[in-house]
């Protein structure tokens, strides 16, 4: 009876000794991998003390992992095609990785003791709260002079933890853009409105016209429904009230239901009434964002208030800004007060250490040239389509740009004042949260702004 | 037993003899009932692949067709269907190419399926048929496991994979390693280990169940011959409890070919272990643009699964264990 | 190709290895009962190779850096000299011969490894904390002997032994002692383990059954349970642990976490409760619960049962229960009455489901075709899942095409029953003619003094009825997805199916019974395989129909299944996490235990509340798994 145990030890035993054999292989290996990482670690001390005089240094194939939430191919790939040609002239062996969960799993990642070299960080709110617990590191001397070279603190500032720099800012999105189609409007004798109240007027007498709806309005976006109802109110306290209570509003200096932001909240609300919006009433929360684009491009609405993403979403073989028959172009969405404020989005770099290596990528992405080469190449890769990428570093050379974007840069240099997206500041229980649902609850219909806004300053966490 | 059953039942003794049973109402509805079996069955079939068949014929359109309109609309108008969403989906580069990720994906699923399976059926085996004291509280620790959420395991785990295991003796202030360091972080490796171990309490319950039902006397008789215990479970066991472990295998392949979260945290940010599902999540882009994508993603990942059950399900047969009860 | 051949290198080292340790573990104990002297050289060797592994592994040991050889000769070595310790020791059974081979080993063994200890971890001895610990272990564990009435000499020398060597080893300065440190730190310890392995008996054959007896319990045990103890073990103490202190881990908050989840209106929501009683679903539910216990009476004066699998009062129980619990989870709201309610639904439908399929497709035709695409959903990852129901549920502006299958059905059933086109009065014939049918055929049942038949077409009748009464108007406007404006309009109106509370929830759980029921089916499909043919063929020998068959044979004999099936699927539908996260992650409602534990924890950065929402998972679970053990080891 003992046979089938011994003929089991057997088998077993050759394929542990082989696996053994071939193992001793792997670890011969791995000392040999191991040789090249104590090589590269000794190159990139050295590579701080020149790197910080300013010559190029070869960093002897280090590698950096870079992480961040852009994970579609053109998007990871134009990252991955730019760091790495940059990276070899550098002796750096670049790879960045998109993950669609980065947020949750980057807290994960850091708790285990296993982050990237670098993290792309979508929310200034979190990079802030990453450098509190000291997870990210300062930025070395030499970021912090490229940024100043590069960009308008008004975007570098919401990576400045209490007076630090830790974030690299690599990626803009323009939010206070209003797409509509030139011809429509000429049709009709529409003029593009320069102030609020124009577009307010405009809006009511399309609605008096009957035809096609003013607005293209749909907040439902699967887990996230409620979001651009969140950028038109951010627009709106940004528009009534300034940069500084728009401060106030998103550090929580002022309570949530503050009079001013109820009534930032009310006026979306009322813009958004049943005459004005293509999406009946109660509609609104049901109709997906990215429906909108076809919306819009079949005539069924003149404007869709959206960032500069959203090119994106229009159907196959749209025209922009290119002043043909049934082209999609944008106009800046008007202020009130002259000092055309706009509401922006975008993505920091973090390092998670400070190594040389570490801190020579972040400069790079820093600069103009990582900006417009970027764009390019993504570009390239969508064949010549928009990319949907933006940067507002200052310098880049606006030819790379198509002539929609660069309407986009245009509005983005005139604008005098810049605010980050405020629900992305918000704790993420109310900017990812409440701030959504009970939004959405408010467009239902279900709640006032007032009593909406009442319970989300009740959700803020203490 | 009735008390799991999702109706009250009460079997009642067994009351066939005397030719002529008592037929109650019941008997003679559901009798009429299984005349129509078949359409009924096949009813139910398409009732529930109608949402699978959506989005297969979903796969074929453009995004402009998904977005304008409803998928049945590919009856009428095949113009629409386009072969270009699995091109995409094929070619598409991004982090890591699709083949890679789908060898990835075998890497993880293979060793995290057979190695649960060996570790349970030893366990299972002990718990059903090896006496030894705290049996009974074991199992019940072991089988409570179940009720883990497997969430809280992530960061452990992770810091296990990342540093190894290391224990601070109180008092005289010194360090054990337990586990050494084995540079498993953002490796295919670690992911498979994790799911070993979290498959282990549901693979041990259900293998149990079953190799616990099998008839004493066999074992018996085993014993009887002289056979020890890793001879019954050699020869007897594991041939016997075939259509079980096919079931755990299919299912276990299942969950971990099509496991995100624990692949997501493991190997995060390690573009190089990535497994399908994470490559396909990946596709959809930033706020949804190309979700038009996802549903000849899910075929593409779903058609490996769909060929283990096929194979896997001729295990499923009648009789095995009355044979070699005669034999 | 390079990294598929590491990744398979790996997996072969690991599983070879272990299947390796695993199989000679049992070829040793396969020695106990009949080759005691054999079992006793391997058990010796076994302990010998893995102290020297330790020593050498270590690098604690002189020439133990120099590559593969010279780190395996020591562990070599160390085996067969236990070897031969535990072949002299087995020799004999005089107790004093034993002790003096015991103790002269220890010595033996004690000098040569203590001048093998490289200079780097000479200890310098602390003579005091050495004779502490070793004092204190002996007293330790020698009284723990005395209360478990075993001798205190042996557990006195076991605690000595491993007190002497963290007081020797553990409590000194490593590297600042001298050889002779170094010397009384291992002798020590070798002495006084030598001595109690002195106090040992060569078993009797009785001994040595019942030693082979719980070998092999910790031998298949082993793998399962160390894997359990990492994975899963170690993080639950950890969560615990976790769930008592605030939000960041820093300070102890003794149950706060625990109140303020309970407190919380997001998980306990009662205030809107009366609202049940004042519900549809509440009223229709208890007047069919009340049917069903009056057909109940009547049918217990016919046949002597008041419920019984194929008597019409199971009908009208189940679907009166099921309408009376959901008037209860959608009048309570909030994260743990949302976790009940899927609890209910999802656990009740899928076992029922799976079981009919399973019952239907068993040796029907093409049963392989039908079973794989009831399985075809599991198969389906989440991401192709989200994206079928978002086919299904989607909702679009009514002024254009609806792309979602169920708006569609609901808009075009809307359209038809406020229509007076052709379709509309063809539909509105159909219906009426299936209902004239119904009534002939309870009609003639009565005639024929059969109430209790025309009950099941008596609920077809009613729900039919009421659709045809709506559909031509004569109560109410009509059914499907439309609306009336004030000014007598009829604009279409399509459901937001995952936004609109309570009942997406309902929603949400036809993704998980849709995907569940394939389980269940499988493992069912399986256990109906396995019931013995013979069994089968008597009783359809002795004249019982494929319906006595089933319910008075089969059933019985998958009684243990359905238990597997419905606990696996309870505590599955407990921990429901991935398709909450995807289709609305907890918003409109929606929110489950295991989504609030994950948002809590990695999204809102609380980690003492997700860990302590961890707990109240798991804690929840417990009874169920208790009590299903237990009834099915009194099963056994």
């Amino acid at each position: 009876m003992r046979s089938p145990l011994v003929k089991f030890a057997a088998v077993c035993t050759v394929l542990a000794l082989t696996a053994a054999a071939c193992g001793s292989d792997k670890k011969s290996s791995t000392a040999g991998s191991t040789g090249t990482t104590v090589k590269a670690t000794a190159g990139s001390t050295g590579g701080s003390t020149t790197a910080t005089g300013g010559a190029a240094k070869d960093f002897g194939g280090a590698k950096v992992l870079i992480t961040g939430p852009e994970r579609d191919d053109p998007s990871a790939g134009a990252i991955n095609a730019v760091l790495q040609t940059w990276g070899k002239t550098r002796g750096l062996d670049i790879t960045y990785a998109g993950d669609a969960d980065w947020e949750a799993n980057i807290n994960t990642q850091v708790q285990g003791g296993n982050p990237p070299d670098i993290g792309i960080f979508p929310q200034p709110g979190k990079l802030a709260e990453f450098a509190r617990a000291k997870s990210i590191k300062p930025l070395a001397d030499n970021v912090t002079a490229s940024i100043k070279k590069f960009w308008s603190p008004d975007y570098s500032n919401y990576a400045n933890v209490d007076g630090v720099q830790y974030g690299v800012p690599v990626k803009t999105d323009l939010k206070s853009l209003v797409w509509y189609q030139p011809d429509k409007f000429k049709a009709k004798g529409y003029k593009v409105p320069t102030t609020f109240d124009e577009f307010t007027a405009l809006v009511k007498k399309m609605a008096a016209d009957g035809g096609p709806k003013p607005l293209c309005v749909g907040i439902e976006s699967g887990t996230a429904t409620g979001w651009p109802f969140t950028d038109w109110t951010e627009e709106m306290v940004l528009r009534q009230d300034g940069g500084d209570v728009y401060n106030q509003w998103v550090e929580h200096k002022i309570s949530f239901n503050d009079p001013k932001i109820v009534k930032a909240m009310d006026t979306v609300l009322g813009l958004w009434s049943k005459d004005n919006v293509f999406a009946s009433g109660g509609n609104i929360a049901a109709t997906n964002f990215g429906d909108n684009a076809q919306a819009l491009f079949d005539g069924k609405c003149y404007m869709h208030r959206q960032a500069s993403f959203f090119s994106g979403f229009f159907p196959k073989g749209t025209k922009f800004a290119d002043g043909s028959a049934g082209a999609v172009d944008v106009f800046y969405f008007p202020d009130i007060n002259g000092d055309k404020p706009v509401l922006t989005a975008g993505t920091y770099a973090a390092g998670f250490n400070d190594k040389a290596a570490t801190m020579a990528v972040l400069e790079y992405m820093s600069t103009a040239d990582y900006a417009q080469k970027r764009q390019a190449e993504q570009t390239k890769l969508l064949n010549g389509g928009l990319s949907g990428f933006l940067s507002a570093a200052i310098g880049q050379d606006p030819s790379v740009y198509q002539p929609l974007e660069q309407g986009f840069l245009k509005i983005l240099s005139e604008s005098k004042l810049s605010r980050f997206d405020g629900s992305d500041q918000m704790p993420a229980a109310v900017g990812a949260g409440t701030f959504w649902t009970l939004g959405t609850s408010a467009v239902n219909g279900d709640l006032t702004a007032q009593k909406a806004a009442d319970q989300i300053e009740a959700s803020w966490p203490k | 037993m009735s008390e799991f059953t999702p109706v009250p039942t009460d079997p009642g003794p067994v009351r066939l003899e005397g030719g002529r049973p008592s037929k109650g109402i019941g008997a003679r509805i559901y009798g009429r009932i299984a005349r129509i079996k078949g359409p009924i069955l096949w009813l139910i079939v398409i009732l529930w692949s109608l949402p699978t068949f959506g989005l297969l014929a979903s796969s074929f359109r453009s995004r402009d067709a998904q977005r304008a309109s409803g998928w049945w609309n590919i009856f009428t108008g095949l113009n629409h269907t386009t072969l270009d969403n699995y091109r995409t989906v094929l070619n598409s580069k991004g982090t890591a190419s699709l083949t890679d990720s789908l060898l990835n994906s075998f890497a993880i699923a293979i060793p995290a399926t057979i190695i649960p399976i060996a570790m349970a059926s030893f366990a299972a085996y002990a718990f059903a048929w090896i006496d030894f004291r705290g049996r009974k509280w074991l199992f019940i620790l072991t089988v409570s496991l179940l009720a883990i959420p497997l969430q809280i395991a992530l960061i452990p785990l992770l810091q296990l994979f990342v540093s190894g295991a290391h224990l601070s003796l109180p008092f005289i202030h010194k360090t054990i390693t337990l586990i050494p360091d084995f540079n498993l972080a953002g490796t295919t490796t670690a992911v498979w280990l994790t799911h070993a171990g979290f498959a282990l309490p549901f693979a041990i319950f259900l293998l149990h169940n079953y190799i616990s039902g099998l008839p004493k006397d066999l074992f018996e008789a085993a014993r009887i011959d002289g056979a020890d215990h890793f001879t019954i479970f050699w020869r007897l066991v594991l041939p016997l409890s075939v259509p079980v472990l096919a079931a755990f295998a299919i299912f276990q392949f299942m969950w971990t070919w099509n496991d995100y979260l624990v692949a997501n945290t493991m190997v995060g940010s390690n573009p190089d272990a990535v497994p399908t599902t994470i490559r396909i999540a990946n596709l959809a882009g930033d706020f949804g643009r190309n979700e038009f994508l996802l549903p000849s993603a899910a075929f593409v990942q779903a058609f490996v699964p769909i060929l283990v059950f096929f194979i896997l399900q001729r295990y499923f047969v009648r009789g095995l264990l009355a044979g070699s009860v005669k034999g | 190709m390079h990294k598929v051949l590491s990744t398979l290198l790996t997996v072969l080292v690991a599983v070879g290895a272990s299947a390796l340790i695993w199989v000679a573990a049992n070829m040793v104990f396969n020695q106990v009962r009949h080759q005691w002297r054999r079992f006793t050289a391997m058990a010796f060797a076994a302990v010998g190779f893995l102290v020297g592994v330790l020593l050498s592994g270590n690098r604690i040991t002189k020439n133990s850096q120099g590559g593969f050889l010279s780190w395996v000769w020591l562990p070599l070595l160390l085996a067969v000299i236990f070897a031969a310790i535990g072949v002299v020791l087995e020799s004999t059974s005089d107790t004093r011969r034993r002790q003096g081979v015991g103790v002269s080993s220890g010595v033996l063994l004690g000098v040569g490894v203590g001048l093998l200890v490289r200079k780097q971890y000479h200890p310098a001895i602390d003579i005091v904390a050495l004779l502490g610990w070793t004092v204190g272990g002996a007293a330790l564990v020698g009284a723990v002997n005395l209360v478990r009435k075993r001798s205190l000499v042996t557990g006195a020398l076991v605690g000595a032994a491993v007190g002497s060597i963290l007081g020797g080893w553990g409590s000194a300065a490593i590297g600042a002692g001298s050889a002779g440190g170094a010397m009384v730190a291992t002798l020590i310890p070798a002495v006084l383990a030598g001595t109690r392995l002195g106090f040992t008996n060569n078993p009797n054959l009785q001994a040595r059954a019942r030693i082979e007896q719980r070998s092999r319990g910790v031998i298949f045990l082993t793998p399962a349970m160390l894997f359990i103890f990492i994975t899963l073990i170690v993080p639950t103490i950890r969560t615990i642990y976790l769930s008592f202190l605030d939000k960041s881990s820093e300070a102890f908050v003794a149950f706060d976490n625990y109140v303020n989840t309970f407190s919380d209106r997001v998980s306990w929501d009662a205030s809107h409760w009366t609202n049940m009683f004042t519900s549809r679903l509440f009223i229709i539910g208890a007047i069919v619960l009340a049917i069903a216990v009056v057909v109940g009476v009547v049918s217990k004066r016919r046949t002597g049962r008041a419920v019984e699998i194929g008597n019409p009062t199971v009908g009208p129980l189940l679907v009166g229960f099921f309408l009376v619990a959901f008037a209860v989870f959608t009048s309570f709201r909030g994260t743990i009455v949302n976790n009940l309610w899927w609890v209910v639904t999802v656990v009740f439908a899928a076992t029922a489901m799976g079981l009919a399929i399973a019952v239907l497709a068993d040796n029907a035709k093409n049963e392989k075709v039908a079973k794989s695409l009831i399985f075809m959903p599991l198969a389906i990852s989440l991401v192709g899942a989200s994206v079928i129901w978002r086919f299904m549920y989607v909702p679009r502006d009514t002024s254009t095409e609806q792309t979602g299958t169920l708006n569609a059905l609901w808009v075009g059933l809307g359209r038809l029953s406020t229509g007076s086109g052709l379709p509309t009065i063809f539909v509105g014939v159909l219906v009426g003619c299936i209902l004239l049918g119904l009534i002939v055929y309870m009609s003639r049942a009565l005639a024929r003094s059969q109430p209790t038949r025309t009950i099941v077409p008596g609920i077809g009748f009613v729900l039919l009825a009421w659709f045809f009464v709506r559909y031509t108007g004569l109560i109410g406007d009509g059914v499907g997805g439309f609306d009336i404006t004030a000014s007598g309009q009829v604009v279409p109106r399509a459901i937001s199916f995952v936004q609109e509370s309570p009942f997406n929830n309902f929603w949400l759980m036809v993704i998980l019974i849709w995907i569940q029921t394939g389980f269940a089916m499988v493992i069912l499909s399986a256990a109906i395989k396995a019931v013995p043919g013979e069994l089968l063929e008597a009783a359809r020998v002795d004249g019982g129909t494929p319906s006595q068959i089933f319910w008075r044979i089969t059933l019985p004999q998958i009684g243990t299944t359905i238990g597997v099936v419905v606990t696996t699927l309870i505590v599955l539908v407990m921990k429901v996490f991935d398709i909450v996260k995807v289709v609305t992650n907890g918003n409109f409602g929606t929110q489950v235990l295991a989504n609030d534990m994950f948002a809590q924890a990695f999204q809102f950065g609380n980690t003492g509340r997700g860990a302590a929402l961890a707990v109240i998972l798991f804690v929840s679970v417990l009874p169920v798994m208790y009590y299903n053990i237990r009834r099915m080891q009194k099963g056994n």
